[in-house]
């Protein structure tokens, strides 16, 4: 092996690790018992192995109901801010148009201006149009603060795709749509992918704008993490793990298609 | 990348909206027909909550109680929006006076119910209180609770000669925090609850300030209440420094990292849960002018248009039942509103709680201070005044007596404004200023 594969490889545990310790620690002390918890220095290795705080963090009124909640929201989000953001992606990577740049400026103000001052007004349309406490309003709301980014990643991945091949493929008789989905879609998937795995995890962590908008019917950052802040510490480690495993898994499955991002090639 | 693993994402996409097929899964088992849902900003710890929702399920059988906890700012803002679209889904809004005052115009009057519920025997202060400023019941208490002092006995044995840790004053404390650092090998053994979530403003609110000066507001600039500022210079710099990180004391206290605390009782029946025989709780130590203290109250008010209010109504009833407040100190311990005899067979650590706040209520030189009662939405200013005299004088070190007239007369322009009359301990004057 060459120095410079074992400076990659090293480099690789390095990373791995500044992402997997955190984890592991937060598992770790999820299934720790909660005396255990109180000693000084903590162990590193599982040896006061005890379920019952999950148990009791688990058998929490909502915590089944909210996850189901957080998925719904989550996929259904991503679902349509790909279905409205690819387009619209694909639009800014390939027309000219006038203000085009103005207008990527200004698809991120909705980003700009916080929920708060917006939660008793954005409630209130939400209540007055019979959406309120639905997962229905949460994805809405999701789905306007992730196109945005949705939109910008993949006019990135799309102006890394050639026209030339586009147009090659018109030119053999496929109509416009065939030569996207044929041509320019399974080359820009990997980047659809990772603005989906974005979208995802936005509407996975956000937790304000739920909160405004559901009353019943939360998702589970939103059901959870208020009570999370104020629990003793063994409840915040569970909560914490509980919180980031579906995102974790929501990626690992993605991550076959997110070979390459920004329209750069890794292959 | 085949034509088919494409399909395969794109059927995967298409599915996912028909998951939203149904609005959304319960998290509160309300949303029902007939079903009171009860917005709180309480019991938020999650064995807290557990274990209310245990009680609403044995002792409200009547109607069926959707518990719904949100964080104070979720609160305000749900109860606003809801009552203002004029379509609430709340039936019920539970929360300490300080977070219903402002909401005072949104909820009904309750003359009613209180008529109904003469026999709990309400405290008449509460009663007052629960008007929010006006003329009518506007909530119904539901709990209260104080705030004390938690000590670890190893810590007694730097107790100064002669105090009595029962009848502390504030110099005894200061003298008993900075021996028992000394003898802790330099760590300090005193704690405040002065992290972002903590409730120190309510010590200085509540208990400095009023022991040392007398008043809550007017006497915010006297020079009664520098010494007291001056006093808790030297008490902060015997304190533990990570304070500012603790919001709450029941685990630094747990933990061992400090043998005294002051902080709710709520966030302090946790230390001695496990060992109560090697914990003492001792009512807050006396001033100059007494021992100030702090009633912090509980109330459940039903918000216009609520779409259950008559079923509010029976639920407000069950849980100012004897039972239902006696079940709540048990497990929670917040204390009953009504006249309900405290039984003898508390858990040991409520029971040393119960003790400390009787103590500290019945003390011959006591000061009772309320939450500023009227101000509306200017509550929290009042309390951020507190906060911000606190950290300009003990964090950036400022001089007392500047920032104190500073931010006194910030406090003046503040309850100018509201008109209101003053509250405990404060004189009920026709309009409530900083002298």
């Amino acid at each position: 092996m060459t120095r410079r594969r074992v400076l990659v490889q090293l480099g690789c545990v390095l990373v791995t690790l500044f992402m997997g310790l955190p984890l592991y620690l937060i598992a770790l002390a999820s299934f720790t018992s909660r005396d255990a918890l109180n000693a000084f220095p903590l162990p590193l290795l599982p040896t006061a192995v005890s379920g019952d705080t999950m148990n009791t963090f688990l058998r929490t009124t909502g915590i089944v109901g909210g996850m189901l909640n957080s998925l719904t929201v989550g996929l259904s989000t991503v679902a349509l801010a790909t279905l409205l953001g690819v387009p619209g992606g694909y639009a800014l990577a390939r027309f000219a148009f006038r203000g085009r740049d103005a207008y990527q400026v200004v698809m991120l103000l909705t980003r700009a201006l916080p929920i708060v001052v917006l939660s008793v007004p954005l409630a209130k349309i939400f209540i007055d149009a019979g959406l309120y406490d639905t997962t229905y309003a949460v994805t809405l709301l999701h789905t306007a603060l992730a196109l945005p980014s949705t939109i910008l990643i993949t006019a990135a991945v799309f102006a890394g795709v050639s026209v030339e091949q586009e147009e090659a493929a018109m030119v053999f008789g496929a109509h416009r749509w065939a030569a996207f989905l044929r041509i320019v879609a399974p080359q820009a998937l990997p980047g659809i992918a990772a603005a989906a795995v974005f979208t995802f995890v936005t509407s996975w962590n956000e937790v304000l704008g739920a909160s405004i908008l559901t009353l019943n019917r939360r998702t589970l950052p939103a059901h959870v993490l208020a009570t999370l802040a104020d629990s003793p510490l063994a409840f915040r480690f569970v909560g914490g793990l509980v919180l980031v495993l579906p995102a974790i898994v929501f990626i690992a499955l993605v991550r076959r298609y997110l070979l390459n991002m920004w329209g750069t090639t890794l292959r | 990348m085949d034509r088919r693993s494409v399909l395969a994402l794109g059927a995967g996409v298409a599915a996912a909206p028909l998951l939203t097929a149904c609005a959304g899964a319960s998290t509160t088992g309300g949303g029902g027909e007939g079903t009171v849902t009860l917005l709180s900003n309480q019991f938020s710890p999650v064995e807290e909550r557990q274990r209310f929702e245990a009680i609403l399920k044995a002792r409200v059988t009547a109607v069926p109680v959707a518990f719904n906890q949100v964080e104070t700012g979720i609160f305000a803002s749900t109860l606003q929006s809801q009552v203002d679209s004029g379509k609430p889904q709340i039936s019920l809004a539970g929360a300490q006076h300080g977070d219903l005052a402002p909401h005072a115009s949104r909820l009904i009057d309750l003359d009613d119910v209180l008529g109904r519920l003469g026999d709990r025997g309400f405290a008449p202060e509460l009663v007052e209180l629960a008007k929010l400023g006006g003329a009518t019941t506007k909530y119904i208490p539901w709990m209260q609770a104080s705030y004390v002092l938690a000590v670890n006995k190893r810590a007694l044995e730097w107790l100064p000669s002669g105090a009595d840790v029962q009848k502390l004053t504030y110099d005894q404390l200061l003298d008993w925090a900075t021996a028992g650092r000394q003898g802790n090998g330099g760590k300090p053994i005193f704690g405040l609850p002065a992290g972002a979530k903590g409730l120190y403003h309510r010590f200085l609110q509540g208990y400095l300030v009023p022991s040392f000066s007398g008043g809550q507001i007017t006497t915010y600039r006297s020079a009664d209440a520098v010494a007291g500022w001056q006093y808790l210079k030297e008490l902060w710099a015997q304190t533990a420094p990570a304070s500012t990180g603790w919001d709450n004391m029941q685990e630094p206290l747990q933990r061992g990292e400090v043998l005294v605390g002051f902080d709710h009782s709520a966030r302090l029946v946790g230390a001695p849960a496990a060992k109560p025989d090697d914990w003492l709780m001792v009512p807050a130590p006396a001033g100059p002018k007494g021992l100030g203290y702090m009633a912090v109250v509980v109330g459940l008010g039903i918000p216009n248009g609520a779409p259950e209010a008559d079923r509010a109504k029976d639920v407000i009833e069950s849980l100012t039942t004897p039972e239902v407040q006696l079940d709540v100190l048990r497990q929670n311990a917040f204390f009953p509103v009504t006249s309900a005899p405290v039984p003898a067979d508390l858990p040991p650590a409520v029971a040393l709680a119960e003790a400390a706040i009787s103590a500290q209520r019945d003390a011959p030189n006591a000061i009772l201070s309320l939450p500023p009662v009227g101000l509306g939405a200017r509550d929290g200013e009042v309390a951020q005044v507190f906060k911000d005299t606190f950290k300009e004088i003990l964090i950036d070190g400022r001089d007392v007596k500047a920032v104190v007239d500073a931010q006194g007369a910030r406090l003046d322009g503040i309850v100018a404004e509201a008109k209101v009359p003053c509250w405990a301990p404060d004189p009920a004057r026709a309009e409530c200023r900083v002298a």
